[in-house]
């Protein structure tokens, strides 16, 4: 039984049909990397799988077991977080509140806090603050916090890097390595060298379909095969 | 001249008197009691679900009948001031259950159908649910008067009968004289600011709340069940809606009637448009704000400087127009919310 | 379609008349037939209900019924072509009414500052017209930098002020009568409707006023009801004064300037970047829907002979130019017409107003007694229940229709038969039918240009269904230079 699995999904936005058949799977304990260029329906394939925008058709699976037309915190309660391009924090609300709002249906929150607190201490500190005042760095680090705290077995994770200094793609690149010992991740992300260090195996997107996969072992950054779908 | 030199005086002899000026600041923040009971549940329930509930101004009106009926039927007017107020609290948190469940009816079957849609269709929804609900009440109230004397209370009158006489007059200590009935208006306008800010602030479903306002999206994603959320805050906010009408129906300017309905809803636009859409701090200070003015405003037309009887109605009116030509958003509002539709 | 058999002949009987003429006709066929209906409704009805007595008075509209529905319905358009046609919320429409209806009552009373006193209805109807247009130019200024919500609510804002006001205001009422019960025109006040300076066109409206037009008298024609005579008149003068606004609004629309109005409510964003102050057409097309809102409360005071603050600056006055609006179509202007006589025909129905017409006394006179009497509970026959729930209170009924058509029929009567016939308007789905029928495709083309705008593309491409319905929407990013 496999983990995740997307089969033929097609998903509209209004009129636009974005998705045109996804076929896609990540397997336990597996980092996957979802590439593409900007606007070929990546960010599309998540929402999909959180069915934030259901599919139209095709299905997305999840432990053999469909998602769609559940609600989407019904997804979140079977075991996949998102960690959303942008971050997405709560910004009037504190770092806390932040974390407490990630864990809705915990029964012991201030454990889950404490080991949140653990990995991430820098958040422990800022705990009072409102979310909206963190820095980037600071606000990755809690919408990655988030997406951990919540005991889930798969993260959704869309451009993890974008608007953030080296220095600090560095921090959430370690920060997520350290994520990956613990859970399954499918990974979008820009940064292709972030990418591949950080991924097992890829796919590559173009006008809504998977148009190439492989092992991140067998390409490199700057090889041909993907060069010629990314670069713009 | 000669007036303006009158309004001048009496402005003169207001500042100079500490006794009336706390007596007009008491009487604002009555005022503002009131309004900030009509308006903070339409806030919540906006915030959290951009729907602007038409038919909240009913549920006020209908709090208020049914708070009439229930208070009449317990025999409350033949009680001590004591029990009167005790039975009116019991009456006060019936009427909030009763409405809270009419508001979760409502959500569920029908306001539920629309969240797809451009909210414009959720505010003709509750529109129209506000014309039926309001006639219906006029057909009842009228077919009463059909039968008069057949039942045990006439339903223009249960202010008259049953407000404890200890409500009715006011109070004078040293310089300072209050209307006895604001005294419980504040009260209740405290509790009720307490209630909602520790509902917000101090529960689960409070943050779940807060977080939704703020990304719908996100929230479902983290597993909060938006939709579940969407039905208590409706519930909530119809229930404060009809507790609102209860202490409505004991104050004498307001009273009951079925064009209660039209008369709060209009003023809880007002405040919640003034304080910025969504923000319940923004509610409190506008209601505040109204409320104050309002008093000032009823200060000056009883002193005869303004002659104007609708003053009350036009100043509030005049505040959201200025409010909107100088600061759009309100006072605590966000930006992008109630932009479309 | 068998359109193909019938043209040939059809072309023949065609060229028999001058081109322009049929294509002229083809264009407003549907205008026609509506108009046609409206003429012979009130003999069909004194007919019918001459004939067939308390039947036909409880399905059929009283005449009083639909000269209200001419001056709401034109009032409701008005709120259509802002509020449907770009996509703001008028949510304060009624002031327009108001000024319309007061400026008129004020006159006739010699009450407005500059202006001499004795001045006709046709006049003081302009002036109140030109009026609101600059009061729509004024609160347009200021209300047209807000959107969604927050435009709604400033327009209510300002038609609020207003509505206290013309309760409160004692200069309105010199005579120290209440002004929260309204003003009246004053006796020797006779309002007369009519084409200018043509003076067998002149109709004094009203109650008491003509019976006849061109010496053609009503009451001698209407069979049953003589009494009806001056009403059927000021229908029909009313009806001439609503029918010439809505065309000149549906000309508006199919313009240049109706198509911006248009893009704007489709994506206001994208009319700005195509290079148009849409601001300037917000403003313009807030101007001209205030301009036939006021006509409308004027042609109100023109029937009734005075106004009252809940009849015209009231908030349910916008409030049910809104529910008819949806009811009968948003954005479709004349749906709003049609709407307002579906939602009273069916509050009269179910909820007899006044006088007559409905269920109710249907029932009462053919129930057998036995029912009537039966009781239902307490001292409650059915006949009490029936006199209760079914004898005014036509706003309960209103409501309950709203709420289904925003569930189940959220684009109205209008926007559904459109998108059945798969056009952008029934008039062209019409027309493009007729055309079929009677010209052979290039003569019509020529003739449609003096009709609505857009059935001239209509002639060419009988079948061409599908291209016809994208017209429109390529319409919305017009490649014809605006201002």
């Amino acid at each position: 039984m496999s983990f995740l699995e997307l089969e033929g999904v097609q998903t509209y936005y209004g009129q636009s049909h974005i998705l045109q058949g996804v076929d896609l799977e990540v397997t336990e304990g597996e980092v996957v990397a979802l590439l593409g260029r900007n606007g070929v329906g990546k960010t599309t394939t998540i929402r999909s799988i959180l069915q934030l925008t259901p599919p139209r058709s095709g299905d997305v699976r999840f432990r053999g077991e469909s998602l769609v037309g559940k609600d989407t915190h019904e997804v979140a309660e079977a075991g996949i977080g998102w960690i959303p391009e942008g971050r997405r924090m709560f910004a009037r609300l504190s770092v806390e509140e932040n974390l407490r709002a990630a864990v809705p249906n915990a029964t012991d929150v201030d454990e889950a806090l404490g080991t949140a607190y653990d990995t991430f201490p820098i958040l422990h500190e800022r705990q009072g603050q409102r979310a909206g005042t963190l820095s980037g760095g600071q606000q990755q680090m809690l919408a990655i916090a988030r997406g951990l705290i919540g005991d889930n077995d798969l993260l959704l994770i869309d451009e993890p890097s974008e608007g953030l200094a080296p220095q600090i793609v560095s921090d959430v690149g370690r920060a997520l390595l350290s994520a990956s010992q613990e859970v399954s991740i499918l990974l979008v992300e820009q940064k292709l060298s972030l990418a591949l260090d950080l991924a097992d195996r890829f796919y590559v997107m173009d006008h809504g379909t998977i148009i190439d996969s492989g092992e991140t072992a067998d390409v490199t950054a700057g090889d041909e095969r993907l060069r010629r779908h990314l670069s713009a | 001249m000669i007036e303006h030199l009158l309004i001048l005086g009496d402005l003169l002899d207001l500042f100079t008197s500490p006794g009336r000026l706390i007596a007009v600041l008491i009487e604002g923040l009555a005022k503002a009691s009131l309004y900030v009971m009509i308006a903070s549940g339409l806030t919540l329930i906006f915030g959290l679900m951009d729907v602007i509930n038409f038919a909240h101004g009913a549920f006020t009106m209908y709090g208020a009948y049914m708070a009439g009926g229930l208070i009449l039927a317990v025999g409350a007017a033949e009680m001590g001031f004591a029990m009167v107020v005790v039975v009116f609290l019991l009456v006060m948190l019936t009427i909030f259950l009763v409405l809270a469940l009419i508001g979760t009816v409502m959500e569920v079957s029908l306001v539920r159908r629309l969240y797809e849609y451009p909210p414009i269709f959720q505010i003709l929804l509750t529109f129209g649910i506000a014309i039926t609900l309001e006639e219906f009440m006029r057909m009842f109230v009228e077919f009463q008067g059909i039968n008069n004397g057949q039942y045990r209370f006439g339903w223009e009158t249960p202010r008259l009968e049953t407000v404890p006489t200890a409500l009715r007059g006011a109070t004078d200590i040293g310089l300072i004289r209050f209307e006895n009935i604001h005294v419980l208006e504040i009260l209740l306008g405290v509790v009720t600011v307490v209630a909602i800010w520790a509902f917000l602030n101090r529960t689960r479903y409070g943050l779940f709340v807060r977080a939704g306002v703020e990304d719908e999206e996100m929230a479902a994603a983290l597993g909060i069940n938006v939709k579940q959320t969407f039905t208590v805050v409706f519930a909530i906010g119809s229930g404060i809606a009809g507790a609102a009408g209860v202490i409505l129906m004991w104050d004498p300017l307001w009273s009951v009637s079925v064009p209660l309905a039209l008369a709060v809803l209009l003023p809880a636009f007002v405040i919640v448009i003034v304080g910025g859409l969504g923000s319940f701090k923004g509610t409190v200070v506008a209601s505040l704000l109204v409320g104050m003015i309002d008093a000032f405003g009823t200060w000056a037309f009883q002193t005869g400087a303004i002659t104007f009887t609708g003053i009350d109605d036009l100043m509030i009116f005049g505040i959201l127009v200025v409010m909107l030509i100088l600061q759009p958003r309100g006072l605590f509002g966000v930006e992008g919310q109630g932009d479309h539709g | 379609m068998s359109t193909d058999a019938a043209r040939p002949d059809a072309a023949d009987e065609g060229g028999a008349l001058a081109p322009w003429v049929g294509g002229y006709l083809r264009d407003h066929a549907i205008h026609i037939a509506v108009v046609a209906f409206f003429i012979v409704y009130p003999f069909l009805y004194d007919v019918l209900v001459g004939q067939f007595g308390l039947p036909a008075e409880m399905l059929l509209p009283r005449l009083q019924t639909m000269l209200v529905v001419l001056w709401l319905g034109l009032f409701a358009m008005s709120f259509d072509f802002i509020s449907g046609y770009t996509g703001y919320l008028s949510f304060g429409h009624a002031a327009f009414f108001g000024i319309g209806a007061y400026t008129v009552v004020l006159g006739a009373n010699g009450q407005l500052p500059l202006l001499p006193g004795g001045l006709s209805f046709m006049t003081l109807m302009l002036v109140s017209a030109l009026l609101a247009v600059v009061v729509a130019f004024l609160i347009g200024l200021v209300s047209f930098r807000l959107s969604g919500v927050y435009f709604a609510m400033i327009t209510l804002g300002f038609a609020e002020i207003m509505y206290v006001a013309s309760r409160n205001w004692d200069w309105l009422t010199p005579g120290q009568s209440d002004p929260s019960d309204g003003i009246n025109t004053p006796a020797e006040f006779n309002p007369e409707l009519g084409v200018p300076f043509v003076d067998p066109l002149q109709v004094e409206t009203g109650v008491f006023g003509d019976d006849a037009i061109l010496g053609i008298n009503f009451g001698d024609l209407l069979v049953y009801n003589e009494n009806l005579g001056a009403i059927v008149a000021s229908y029909f003068a009313i009806g001439a004064v609503v029918l010439v606004c809505y065309l000149a609004m549906q000309r508006i629309i199919h313009s240049p300037f109706g198509r911006v109005m248009i893009a704007i409510r489709e994506n206001e964003e994208r009319a700005k970047a195509i290079g148009y102050d849409t601001f300037k057409f917000k403003l313009g097309a807030f101007m001209i829907s205030a301009f036939f809102g006021a006509v409308a409360g004027a042609l109100l005071v023109a029937y009734r002979g005075s106004v009252n603050p809940d009849a015209a600056f009231f908030f349910l006055v916008t409030g049910f130019a809104l529910v008819a609006a949806i009811i009968g179509g948003l954005g479709t202007l004349a749906g709003p017409f049609f709407g307002y006589i579906f939602l009273e025909g069916i509050e009269e129905f179910l909820a007899r107003g006044g006088s007559g017409g409905g269920l109710q006394p249907f029932l009462a006179e053919f129930l057998p007694g036995g029912i009537l009497e039966t009781t239902i509970g307490g001292d409650l026959t059915i006949s009490g229940a029936l006199d209760a729930f079914m004898t005014g209170h036509g706003e309960f009924y209103a409501g309950i229709i709203f709420v289904i058509f925003v569930l189940y029929v959220p684009i109205g009567i209008l926007g559904t038969l459109r998108l059945w016939l798969g056009t952008d308007s029934v008039a062209t789905y019409v027309s493009r039918r007729l055309g079929g029928f009677t010209a052979p495709a290039g003569g019509s083309g020529d003739g449609g240009d003096s009709g609505a705008g857009k059935s001239a593309t209509a002639a060419g491409s009988v079948t061409a269904e599908g291209g016809e319905e994208d017209a429109p929407r390529e319409g919305g990013g017009p490649a014809e230079g605006g201002e």
